[in-house]
């Protein structure tokens, strides 16, 4: 290590010798790949003083701040609120509670459009400062000792990581000590124009610096870094100088290291710094802290130190009011919820604000669809660029810049290709997922493709897809389990028929003497199921071979088969009331049998008829004519329910309230159409279904 | 006017033009080399090369229904036309020019989807063509000014090339080529070494025209480089192959196989390495692939240049790796920050 | 000529043999064409196509019995993948069962339901819960949107309506194709 710092100075000054001569040398101050050098124009927000106490006419709360879950608000329309009072928290997962910036009166919890790209609203809470600042008191937490104590420390506190992405902070941090073997603490702020990092460095380095201490004591870290870019030799200063104001105990356990690195766009990202300081790939499969990194940007550790030391949950923030539109640039700790708008009117622009702010740096930030909307624990800058001519896009060249500048490595090009013709599996297997859009790629490109729009839309195409195939998966699984159970419940039925068949028959020959011929009325009964021509080629055949040891049989046979073929045609007229008429009761149960088994049988006829035929033309007429009966219901039910209002509404005639009436056109409706359905049954499933109904009814 | 839809919202403001405009600026050292040695011909044959490349670039726009002005200003079609005038000879008559320009930009680019789309480099497409179609004409090279004792002056040389009437008494200013001689001579059973001993382009007291053409064009290839214009991967790929290739070659047996710098500098080697085989479009894209590509342009070249039947093979060298492309950037992609290997 | 024509023959039977294994050897089971059409087609079991379910249709399609355009939800691009994957030709889908503009999902007037459990019959992936005379709600993340449940309600309470974008399931817009990069 020692022997690397002795060796860099050498180094970087022949590099930048060489820089003068050939600019992209600057590629070889740094280890990861690619990467670009951007105008800075950070001395624009800079050179002017910090704001401070600036309290707005109205702040804006979305009760979504971060990754993960909305927050639920936990206070009223017309509440009046103290300053730091918790206003919004949720326990139904990943989320940061949110908290009174100032003290005021809530004066709307309604969506208003947020800060994200698509420009939709999100539920807000509107407060209404009253001037006060009244504080609700604070109760400083003891310093955490244990990871859990953080963890709750940081998530009561509201705090996100304030980088950028906004992941709820206590979800970042593990919860075993000892795991964790290098806190980075990221100061490298990448992004032109944003100066909030510096700014935050040069004012508050004692409280970032404590902020580690906190941390690394909590989860017992052996190694603090601290990587800051070389353009910010003011904040280099200041975090060195601030070093000295931790405690020996701390420095003792912990190495507090500051870590100037090379100026270059996207020092900033997790994997390029950690790259940049340790030498260490994050495995793109894992997280950073499964390495034993874990990064935290200067403002959230800053947010840490104040909640553990003053109580003080996340309420302001350093934001950096830039842009080439604007006279008078500047920093300012901003209460969370003011609008872009107010603070960009506060540094004097340039000309009026038709153009759309921008919400973050020039390279990965959002424009916005309203200028209205309010500062979240992530913004980091408002940025007023008035609209250049963009240059129309040409063709790609495959020149290979933007592979070149890419700090991932990636084959942008080859991304573009595949995501502009929609081949999405290809885009994902070229690790669409690696990228971190930084914007490397567009800035470079010649032929000025919005490369990392399509990057995005990709990603959330391949999320869609994935997402709708699980969806369709479920719908298939579900139908699949549907149509199982109903075949299981239709078996089901048919073995209970059998059985309750099997069991008649068999009372029946328990009762008659004449087993044989009970046996030979069933058998009987069997033969008259099969057509006509099979009945009387079974008579010839049977008849002669049997003919000695079977003539009562045949008798037998010979009534039943008459007994049967009556009742099958009383059954075709009335079946009920035509087996009165039969004198004997055992002629009245056989011949109710034959007609249930008739029944069945032209049951199964339909059945084993019409499924194979089914297939097209049945379902479709039979779907078809449900769809059309229940429209002609749905209708009629509707048409009721429209000309009773109408009479309500006209004449005042009808007395009942009208959704009561509504409901009794639709139940007449549904009786009605249940028994046209009855009428027109076929299959003894909607029979069944059917007099289910009625009986509801 | 707006903001474009997703960051980022700044732009190191380079363009397809300018990248086409360095390249252009790249090769005029090398076109004032070449007036100095070859006369002016060169510049009528640009003259009609530009003509010819907007009529039709022109024309096969409409026909396409594309924008015209971001089409023809994106300067890619000058990049082709100079890349083919430099390849045929001076004197060479108008129409070879006119149909080698044609045939790059209709068969070449448009016919392909335009900027972007080409598998093939349209000028060593081009090229081919007129070097299949009329071998005669586009092998006879107007002899540099000191071995042929006249400079061209530029109506001689527009009467030359429109007419195909040679000024009376200027019959000996075209031959062959250097490289064409020592392939001539290797066929007839010499050896390289007595032929190259017994040249006429062999005179220390003449300067070697294609020598200091190709000199130029590396100033220019330099230029390109440090401007990043152009990578390192394709001159050093095809140079390294290239010298590797006739340095073994000519280690093992001298009289057959010519020495490095023969090879390094005559023909077109140095117009290739640093303005046709860097063509973005038709060659590969990922580091390894691109220094694969220009390694076996090199070796192709070599070997066409000793056993094939052309005296320089550059042009189907090129057009050889351009149908590698999609393999090489298959399978020599990068490995992703994070992924142990792809 | 016998040299000629023994060596044809000897590689004749040579191929023949290398075919012969290959069928063995890379023999597909099951019915392949009804499973890669099941896959593209979007499950919604809605029955538009005349057949009760997504997978009677692919059945159906894999033996020929059937017309490539009739999955309406799918619309347009699954007609073209199950023309490509039955060597068919395309055909232009029935402009009056347009599919929605964007997802759907029945919601069921809670107010005005009577707990008649027809919808729960109807709907295909049971993604309606409820009991007799109790009132039914429909499982929003497993409906399909297959509509069926909607005309077999006697009291009409069941409603399409479109799944809204929030910021969470917002999806970056592609790049607006510019006049000069025509799109292929």
């Amino acid at each position: 290590m020692n022997a690397l710092v002795e060796r860099k100075p050498l180094k970087h000054r022949l590099i930048a010798w060489l820089g003068k001569l050939y600019p992209m040398a600057k590629r070889w101050l740094y280890h990861f790949h690619g990467g670009v050098f951007p105008k800075y124009h950070k001395s624009l927000s800079n050179r002017h003083p910090l704001l401070e106490d600036y309290i707005p006419d109205l702040l804006t709360l979305p009760v979504q701040q971060h990754l993960g879950v909305a927050t639920e608000p936990l206070v009223q329309v017309g509440d009046r609120v103290l300053k730091y009072q918790r206003i919004a928290d949720t326990n139904k997962g990943l989320s940061a509670p949110i908290h009174a910036p100032t003290s005021g009166y809530v004066t709307a919890i309604e969506p208003r459009i947020l800060p994200h790209p698509s420009g939709l609203p999100g539920l807000c809470i509107l407060i209404e400062p009253d001037g006060e600042d009244q504080a609700q008191p604070l109760t400083p937490a003891k310093s955490p000792a244990t990871p859990q104590a953080l963890k709750k420390l940081v998530h009561e506190a509201g705090i996100v990581g304030m980088g950028g992405a906004g992941f709820p902070t206590f979800a970042k941090i593990p919860d075993q000590r000892g795991c964790i073997e290098h806190l980075i603490i990221n100061g490298a702020e990448c992004e032109p124009f944003i100066t909030c990092d510096d700014q935050l460095m040069q004012h508050k380095a004692q409280a970032i610096w404590r902020g580690a201490e906190i941390v690394a004591q909590s989860l017992g870290i052996p190694r603090v870094l601290c990587g800051i870019e070389d353009n910010k030799s003011q904040a280099i200063e200041a975090m060195n100088d601030a070093l000295s104001g931790l405690s020996t105990a701390s420095h003792e356990q912990t190495s507090f290291e500051v870590h100037p690195v090379a100026t270059v766009y996207p020092m900033g990202g997790q994997e390029q710094l950690t790259q940049e300081l340790l030498h260490l790939e994050i495995p793109s499969d894992k997280h950073a802290i499964e390495v034993g990194v874990l990064m935290m940007n200067v403002a959230t550790l800053a947010a840490i130190a104040e909640a553990a030391d003053e109580g003080k949950p996340l309420i302001s923030r350093y934001v950096t009011v830039s842009g080439m539109g604007l006279e008078h640039p500047f920093n300012a700790n901003v209460l969370l919820g003011t609008s872009f708008q107010a603070l960009a009117e506060k540094a004097s622009p340039k000309t009026a604000l038709t153009y759309p702010l921008i919400q973050g740096g020039p390279m990965m930030g959002i424009s916005m669809h309203s200028n209205n909307v309010p500062v979240i624990k992530t913004t980091n800058c408002v940025l007023a660029n008035p609209p250049e001519a963009v240059e129309p896009a040409m063709p790609c060249i495959r020149c290979g810049e933007c592979m070149d500048a890419c700090p991932i490595q990636l084959l942008p090009q080859q991304l573009y290709w595949h995501s502009r013709s929609h081949e999405y599996d290809k885009v994902k297997d070229l690790s669409v997922f690696d990228c971190i859009e930084c914007g490397c790629c567009s800035f470079v490109c010649p032929s000025h493709i919005p490369l990392v729009q399509y990057y995005r839309h990709a990603k959330s195409e391949i999320v869609r897809i994935e997402k709708e195939d699980a969806a369709a998966e479920l719908a298939k699984q579900r139908h699949e389990f549907k149509q199982a159970r109903i075949e299981k419940a239709e078996k089901a039925k048919k073995a209970r028929l059998q059985a309750k068949k099997d069991a008649v028959k068999k009372q029946a020959a328990g009762k008659k003497p004449a087993t044989g011929a009970a046996a030979a009325k069933a058998r009987a009964a069997a033969a008259a199921k099969k057509a006509a021509a099979a009945k009387t080629t079974n008579q010839s055949e049977t008849s002669p071979s049997e003919k000695p040891a079977q003539t009562a049989r045949e008798k037998a046979m010979a009534a039943a088969k008459a007994r049967a073929q009556k009742a099958k045609n009383q059954a075709d007229n009335a079946p009920n009331t035509d087996s009165a008429t039969t004198s004997t009761a055992e002629d009245k149960r056989k011949a109710a049998m034959a007609a249930a088994k008739k029944r069945a049988k032209t049951r199964q006829k339909t059945e084993t008829g019409a499924s194979p035929l089914k297939a097209s033309d049945n379902a479709q007429s039979e779907s078809d004519d449900k769809r059309q009966r229940a429209m002609n219901a749905a209708k009629q039910a509707s048409k009721k329910g429209e000309s009773s209002v109408s009479q309500e509404a006209g004449t005042k005639a009808d007395t009942t309230a009208p959704t009561q009436d509504k409901r009794k056109a639709a139940m007449e409706a549904a009786k009605k159409r249940a028994k046209a359905r009855q009428m027109q049954q076929t299959t003894p499933d909607q029979t069944e279904s059917d007099q289910a109904s009625d009986t509801e009814d | 006017m707006s903001l474009p839809y997703s960051s980022p919202y700044v732009h190191n403001a380079s363009s397809v033009r300018r990248t086409m405009l360095q390249v252009q600026i790249a090769a005029f050292p090398a076109l004032m080399a070449h007036i100095y040695f070859f006369g002016f011909g060169i510049t009528i044959q640009w003259g009609l090369a530009v003509i010819t490349w907007l009529l039709v670039e022109y024309g096969l726009l409409k026909l396409r229904n594309r924008p015209v002005k971001p089409f023809i200003s994106d300067m890619s079609g000058l990049i082709t036309v100079t890349g083919i005038v430099f390849c045929i000879p001076p004197e060479s008559p108008w129409w070879v020019i006119v149909s080698a320009v044609i045939f790059a930009l209709v068969f070449g680019k448009h016919l392909y989807g335009g900027l972007g789309y080409n598998p093939f480099n349209p000028a060593m497409l081009g090229y081919a063509f007129v070097l299949i179609s009329f071998p005669a004409e586009v092998t006879q090279w107007t002899l540099p000014t000191g071995i042929s004792g006249h400079h061209l002056s530029f109506l001689e040389s527009a009467q030359i090339i429109f007419t195909g009437q040679f000024p009376p008494g200027l019959m000996h200013l075209t031959g062959a080529t250097p490289l064409n001689e020592l392939q001539t001579a290797l066929i007839n059973g010499a050896s390289a070494a007595e032929t190259w001993a017994s040249s006429r382009f062999n005179d220390p007291n003449l300067v070697n025209g294609w020598f200091w053409v190709n000199v130029a064009f590396l100033i220019g290839g330099l230029w390109m480089l440090y401007s990043r214009a152009i990578r390192w991967q394709y001159p050093a790929g095809f140079l390294g192959a290239l010298a590797l290739m006739a340095a073994i070659f000519h280690a093992i047996d001298p009289d057959t196989y010519a020495p490095v710098s023969f090879h390094l500098f005559s023909g077109g080697v140095m117009l290739a390495a640093f303005f046709i085989i860097t063509d973005p479009v038709s060659s590969s894209t990922t580091p390894m692939g691109r220094l694969i590509y220009a390694i076996g342009i090199g070796v192709l070249v070599y070997v066409i240049r000793n056993w094939g039947s052309f005296p320089d093979g550059i042009a189907f060298a090129v057009l050889l790796m351009n149908l590698f492309v999609p393999l090489l950037d298959q399978y020599t992609q990068p490995r992703v920050m994070g992924h142990t290997r792809r | 000529m016998i040299e000629a024509l023994i060596v044809f023959l000897a590689l004749a039977v040579i191929f023949g043999l290398l075919l012969g294994y290959a069928k063995i050897k890379f023999k597909v089971e099951g019915n392949p064409v009804a499973d890669q059409i099941d896959n593209i087609l979007p499950q919604t079991q809605c029955g538009q196509c005349g057949f009760p379910g997504c997978r009677p249709y692919a059945e159906a399609l894999a033996e020929g019995k059937s017309e490539v355009n009739l999955c309406v939800p799918g619309g347009h691009e699954v007609m073209i993948q199950i023309s490509e994957i039955t060597h068919r030709e395309p055909k232009e889908m029935d402009e009056t069962k347009a599919p929605p503009d964007e997802p759907m999902v029945a919601v069921i007037d809670e107010d005005l339901c009577i707990g008649c459990v027809h919808c729960i019959k109807a709907c295909p992936v049971d993604a309606i819960v409820g009991a007799t005379k109790m009132m039914h709600t429909v499982i929003e993340k497993e409906c399909t949107g297959c509509e069926l449940c909607v005309p077999v309600c006697p009291v009409d309470c069941i409603d399409m309506v479109p799944q809204r974008p929030t910021p969470q399931t917002w999806h970056w817009p592609e790049p607006i194709a510019n006049s000069l990069e025509r799109r292929s």
